[in-house]
């Protein structure tokens, strides 16, 4: 949050006035722009959804689907009507218009639905539950779960990068290398699969006999609350997560501080006497930090969107597996409800980033 | 502030933010799906670990009604907690779960009205079972899941309804089905692994039987109770005091686990810390074997029998006799393809031996027909195909048509072969396989894999099958349960032929099968029989598809679980409540 001292002048206050008041109109206008950029992304999306080859019939009834089924089920889903009018519904409801309840082919009572304008996701095929409620229900899981593995891979990230950089082609920076491209090439699927056999299925607690770690879940079924066993059901598949992000942070970081390193002013610095520590964090890392912070709000959606892979592999109970599921069952409401949920996380992560590099750096201004 | 007080702020807020997010995590307790706390009540006995055996499956049940999205999960649960009329064993027998006894000619239950071509079937229902809170399960619970059934806004549709005229209570515990046909399939219409009787003074009909909350959240009849279900994690059940089956079940708790990885379930059965892993597929069965912890139940018979599907219309058209597809409308081709696919190699090299060869559609008893297995004779092939006029005279290893039944002079004989993507990779390789060996008698096979969600989607839609749009495609299919009619008639009669009335796609048209489907809908076994076997040898001697093998219908099971028995019929819990753990 921004602050204005009290003992500051009254033309330093008119300062921050001016800047907040132009930071809020950008905001503004960036949100203005956001909802219509929703708005047609959502035509888009809800076209490709629907356009897309196999539909919800056939994947509900298996391999075969009997005629009688598939009549009721298209009047259910509200797949009887044209695709505009179901994109209207699905916008705006149907509960302002008579609807074909029962097949007899005459329009005979108002629809139930509110539409996503008001709240109103619609019902998962596959559940028949509210859409808001299933992504209620995962929500907060991947963003524990991502969230986490975020903080892991930062905390290691950062501190590998400096190092890297400042002892340039020494064998801590080849090491460092080489799990970076370790971390970028090795497919999350294997790894994960590796870490379960090697901790859970052959590395045993000497103790108690039993598995090192567990396979996957969140917690121990009927364990109760115990933040040890939350912490070792997050450990392989965080490990599995942050690898890659360690290595994209640290690489980035290293080529971020190794820019910045050179630069007249650190040198400077030096001449002046400051010690070689506080050049360096003090003023090549806080620069060199800019365009990381840049970074991590740009990947911010993936703390809401998941990672279908790790969910699965470590049955973690997510929105990534939500998704998948969503998208193989052609679950359409709850496909595009993840869709829309998503692209609205993506487009306001780049606000946030837009406005944090301005934030962060004087140079930038919001124009 | 400076550029680094701010930089630092930043990465504070955001390690904080963090670490609040990973304190939000999920809680054990019951979520609001858990099934209604009054019936069990809050002072269940802790239940003997020993006792407790754990489930591992890939996704949720979507609920226990597997009406609804059918996934094979639903039923598996379903069957924990809720009963049906009957049920089917392993080995094909319908047996009475809620039924006092199965209504027969013999004992009155089903009256015929031979003139009339219509029946009735009355229901005597047991008089000792009740539903979790001591309500007895009665006639009204069965009018009322009939009544929902067929409710046309919120309702669905099961097997053989379209024959039901009404259904009338007669007293407490029984009623009478109506049918204005004759419907050989009665026995497990109400009950088998699809449908359950549900209670009339819990679920909300206005809610709908598709839809109603306690398609997710159950009033128990059967052997266990929903005692918590956190979605995307496990289900916990307990036993349910008030079975009906004295000492049963003998279980305390069943935690069904959602595991998606095969591998990590497959893992979790080894290192014993999973009790039936269902559905596993040849190479965990493979794995297995050898393995201390692990068993495999296997069906003593198999519902899926993998077979070639070959289009008799051109691609594109589903009409075979204004448009005949110039390769495999002649039944000296299909033939041929028959003769030249190794089954045995197949079976050998993909899966482990483990597959059963079949070569008719009535493989199983009741209505097992008695054919000789076609020979594997590629040379045959050859030469029946030269006698058919497809000669290969420019001798790129592609037939040509040389006065051949339904094709131009030198079209060349090349087609494209699909299968589905989900089955993975035993029906990819299996595929491939038999390209090669078709490639070997000059048919040249370009091979696909699509989802079967596009395979099989309705041909409004553009679905490959319905639409005609295919030349060979390769899956597994059959019928479920005891009771085959409906699906012959399905896949094999004329009028299953328009897109959207059935699954005859690859357009079969024999009007003499058309009339043998007609005579199995009688009561009379030995009619049935004869009738099935009779439409075999027609199946047999103008191979519209070609039947090749059936891949095992088995459950892992760990070694300290007995009673487990896997059947085709039905899901592997479908007798849970005799289960006990050593």
């Amino acid at each position: 949050m921004l602050s204005v001292s009290p003992l500051a002048p009254p033309a330093r206050a008119g300062v921050w006035l001016v800047r907040l008041s132009v930071l809020a109109t950008y905001i503004l206008r960036r949100l203005i722009e956001t909802i219509g950029l929703l708005f047609l992304l959502s035509i888009i999306l809800f076209a490709l959804v629907n356009i897309a080859p196999g539909g919800p019939l056939s994947a509900f009834g298996g391999k075969r689907i009997r005629p009688e089924k598939i009549e009721i089920l298209k009047r259910q889903f509200g797949l009887d009507q044209p695709l505009p009018a179901q994109y209207i519904y699905w916008l705006t409801g149907n509960d302002w218009t008579q609807v074909d309840t029962d097949g007899d082919g005459t329009k005979d009572m108002p629809g139930t639905r509110k539409g996503i304008l008001r709240g109103d996701f619609g019902f998962s095929y596959r559940t028949r539950e509210p859409v808001l409620q299933e992504i209620g229900l995962r929500l907060p899981n991947t963003i524990t779960l991502m969230g986490v593995t975020m903080l892991i891979a930062l905390l290691i990230a950062i501190p590998l990068g400096i190092f890297s950089a400042i002892r340039q082609y020494s064998l801590f920076d080849f090491l460092a290398t080489g799990f970076s491209f370790a971390g970028q090439a090795v497919p999350e699927f294997w790894l994960g699969l590796l870490l379960i056999l090697i901790f859970y299925a052959w590395l045993k607690n000497p103790w108690t006999g039993e598995p090192l770690l567990p396979p996957g879940g969140m917690f121990t079924i009927e364990g109760g609350f115990s933040l040890t066993d939350r912490i070792s059901h997050l450990v392989l598949p965080v490990v599995t997560g942050a690898l890659g992000w360690i290595a994209w942070y640290s690489r980035f970081l290293r080529s971020s501080l190794l820019e910045i390193l050179p630069q007249n002013y650190l040198r400077s610095a030096r001449a002046r006497g400051l010690p070689e520590r506080r050049v360096i964090y003090r003023h090549a890392l806080s620069n060199a930090l800019i365009p990381i912070v840049t970074l991590l709000a740009l990947d911010l959606p993936y703390i809401f969107t998941g990672a279908v892979l790790i969910e699965t592999i470590f049955a973690w109970p997510g929105m990534g597996r939500l998704y998948y599921q969503a998208a193989v069952e052609r679950d359409y409401p709850l496909l595009m409800a993840v869709l829309i949920i998503g692209a609205a996380f993506i487009i306001l992560s780049n606000l946030l980033a837009d406005i944090l590099y301005a934030y962060l750096d004087p140079r930038v201004r919001y124009e | 502030m400076s550029t680094k007080s701010r930089t630092l702020l930043f990465l504070t807020i955001s390690v904080i933010a963090s670490l609040v997010l990973a304190s939000c995590g999920p809680s054990s307790t019951p979520t609001p799906n858990a099934a209604p706390s009054e019936p069990q009540g809050n002072a269940l006995p802790e239940p003997d670990t020993n006792k407790s055996i754990t489930i591992v499956i890939a996704e949720d049940p979507p609920s226990f009604n597997p009406m609804v999205a059918d996934t094979g999960y639903d039923a598996l649960v379903m069957e924990l907690v809720m009963l049906g009329m009957t049920d089917v064993d392993p080995d094909g027998n319908v047996f009475p779960e809620l039924a006092a006894e199965l209504p027969t000619s013999d004992n009155g239950g089903v009256v015929l009205d031979e003139e009339a071509g219509t029946m009735s079937v009355t229901w005597k229902m047991r008089e000792d079972v009740n539903w979790q809170d001591g309500i007895p399960v009665t006639a009204d619970d069965v009018i009322f899941t009939w009544n929902a059934i067929s409710d046309p806004t919120n309702g669905s549709w099961i097997p053989g309804s379209d024959y039901i005229d009404s259904v009338e209570k007669v007293d407490e515990h029984s009623f009478t089905v109506n049918y204005r046909s004759i419907y050989p399939g009665y026995l497990t219409q109400f009950g088998g692994e699809q449908l359950v009787i549900w209670p009339a003074h819990f679920c909300d009909l206005e809610q709908g039987f598709v839809a109603w909350d306690c398609g997710r959240q159950p009033l128990s009849d059967g052997p266990f109770t929903l005692t918590e279900w956190v979605e995307g994690d496990h289900m916990t059940f307990s036993k349910n005091e008030k079975y009906y089956m004295t000492r049963k079940p003998e279980l305390d708790q069943v935690i069904v686990r959602i595991v998606p990885d095969d591998t990590v379930r497959k893992t979790m059965m080894m290192n014993g810390d999973a009790d039936i892993d269902m559905w596993i597929n040849v190479n965990t069965i493979n794995e297995l074997k050898d393995n201390a912890s692990a068993k495999v139940s296997f069906s003593p018979t198999e519902r899926w029998v993998m077979r070639l599907f070959m289009n008799e219309a051109a691609k594109g058209t589903i009409d075979p006799a204004a448009t005949p597809h110039p390769i495999l409308s002649d039944v000296h081709v299909r033939q041929a393809i028959r003769m030249a696919v190794d089954v045995d190699t197949i079976n050998n090299q993909i899966f482990y031996g483990l597959a059963h060869p079949v070569w008719t559609e009535f493989a199983r008893p009741p209505y097992a027909c008695e054919l000789a297995r076609p020979a594997f004779d590629p040379e045959a092939a050859r030469t029946l195909l030269e006698d058919a006029g497809w000669i290969d005279t420019d001798g790129d290893g592609v037939r040509e048509c040389h006065g051949c039944e339904n094709a131009e002079e030198g079209y060349k004989m090349e087609m494209e072969f699909i299968t589905y993507a989900e089955y993975g990779e035993p029906l990819e390789l299996t595929q491939q396989l038999i390209a090669e060996m078709l490639g070997s008698i000059g048919m040249k096979l370009n091979i696909s894999v699509v989802e079967g969600s596009v395979l099989w989607d309705l041909a409004e839609n553009g679905g490959i099958e319905q639409s005609g749009n295919f030349d060979i495609d390769l899956w597994d299919d059959g019928y479920a349960g005891v009771d085959p009619t409906d699906y012959i008639w399905e896949a094999y009669s004329k009028e299953a032929m328009t897109p959207g009335n059935g699954w005859n796609f690859f357009r079969w048209d024999n009007a003499a099968v058309d009339a043998l489907i007609d005579e199995t809908y009688t009561l009379d076994e030995q009619t049935r029989k004869d009738t099935f076997c009779a439409i075999a040898d027609f199946i047999n001697e103008e191979v519209p598809e070609i039947h090749l093998f059936t891949v095992p219908n088995a459950d892992a099971y760990s070694a300290r679980l007995e009673g487990v028995r896997s059947t085709a019929n039905d899901l592997v819990t479908w007798n849970i409540a005799d289960w006990q753990t050593k």
